[in-house]
This record gives structure tokens, sequence and C-alpha cells, in this order.
């Protein structure tokens, strides 16, 4: 990532940076408590990432 | 003991005062109009919505989270759609991208040089102009839902 210019993400910086932004919007957006928003924050994030790297394995079979 | 006593008469006035005071506000600007205005508010400028009912962590995070978005889904040269599209996706994208409210101005002074998809870096960039109009119009919604008073 550099910020010379704008964004330029790769593949992996793109995914994370959605799911942690995503994942803090919909934290507060969810829940009142600090306490419950971190632990919705944290278990979004990891939700966004296993489902993301599954997706990418179960679409491998097609990419050859 | 008397003393007490006369500062919870004090406080069941002024709570009978604020509580007549807020039906003649009622009477002058119903709530379900209050709610629209909220919700325009939220569309138009991320998060104002919420800083209107004094909301100000949620009100910085979905502005913060909806120009993180814009900013880097323009500076990746994403393609940020007009009402001159050709096709179905070409209007649910540009209904998506106007969900971000003045942003898409913003966005549209940021990417100068024009949209460049034929990178990924680009293709990313759409997503994210798109996914900042509908998480702002999510939160229009969640400030509605609150200004309404229903448990958000």
């Amino acid at each position: 990532m550099s910020l010379h210019g704008g964004f330029h993400f790769t593949h992996i910086q793109a995914f994370l940076f959605f799911a942690a932004v995503i994942s803090v919007a919909f934290g507060f957006l969810g829940r009142r408590q600090p306490k419950d928003r971190i632990k919705y924050i944290l278990w979004s994030f990891c939700l966004f990432l296993i489902v993301g790297v599954g997706i990418g394995w179960l679409m491998y079979p097609f990419s050859h | 003991m008397d003393i007490n006593r006369a500062n919870e008469q004090a406080d069941e006035q002024l709570a009978a005062a604020v509580r007549e005071q807020s039906a003649i506000a009622d009477k002058i600007v119903p709530p379900e109009t209050k709610a629209w205005g909220v919700a325009l508010a939220g569309w138009l400028v991320p998060g104002l919505g919420h800083a209107l009912q004094k909301m100000w962590g949620r009100a910085v995070v979905v502005f913060l989270t909806v120009g993180l978005f814009v900013f880097a889904g323009a500076s990746m040269r994403g393609n940020l759609f007009t009402v001159q599209g050709s096709d179905a996706f070409d209007a649910l994208g540009y209904l998506a991208d106007l969900g971000t409210g003045s942003f898409y101005l913003l966005a549209r002074t940021l990417e100068r040089n024009g949209a460049d998809v034929s990178r990924a870096g680009g293709d990313y960039g759409t997503r994210f102009l798109a996914t900042a109009g509908v998480l702002n119009l999510l939160a229009a919604l969640h400030a509605y839902e609150a200004a309404r008073g229903r448990k958000a």
C-alpha cells in the first residue's frame, strides 16, 4: 500500500482493508456497549477472512 | 429531609416541563417528519444523521468509513457510474454510488483521470465506491430508525 498518489493495494491488502473497515462500521452501528462492539468487530472480521479465503479455495479448481 | 423533598419536587417539575416542551416541539415538527429529515441529512453528509441525534461515536465512524472507501475507490480509479448507463448493472451501480450523497461529487473531483478497470486495482475501486454508497444508505436507515425511537 502506498499513500503517494492514492491507494495501491495488492489483492490480499484490498481484502483485509475491506473486511476491517466494514467490520468497524457494522460494530458501531449494530452494538452500543464498547465491549460488545469490540467482540462484534473481531468476530465479523474473522468471519470475513474465513468466508473470503473459503470462497477463494472453492474457486481454485476453476482457475486451471 | 425537607431539602431532599424540595429537590425531588423540583426534579418532578423540571421533568414535567421537559415533557410539555417536548410535546409542543412534536406538534410543531412531527416525529415522522423529523425522522425523514434526519435520514436525508444522513444520506447527504455521511454521519450527519447520527450527529443530529448526538450519537457522536457512530457519526464519526460512519463519516470516516464511508469517506475512506470513497477516497480509496476514487484513488484506485474505480468506475464511478453516471446516469448515462447502458444497462441494468450500470443503473444499479449508479444507484449504489449515489448512496454516498455529497461524497459522490467528491469522488468525481478526486477521479480526475477517469476510471481504469483494466487493472485489478480499478475493479476493486469500483467495489469500494459501491460499498461506500450502500454502507451510507444503511447508516441513514439506522439514523432514521433511531429518530423514530426504535431501538438502535
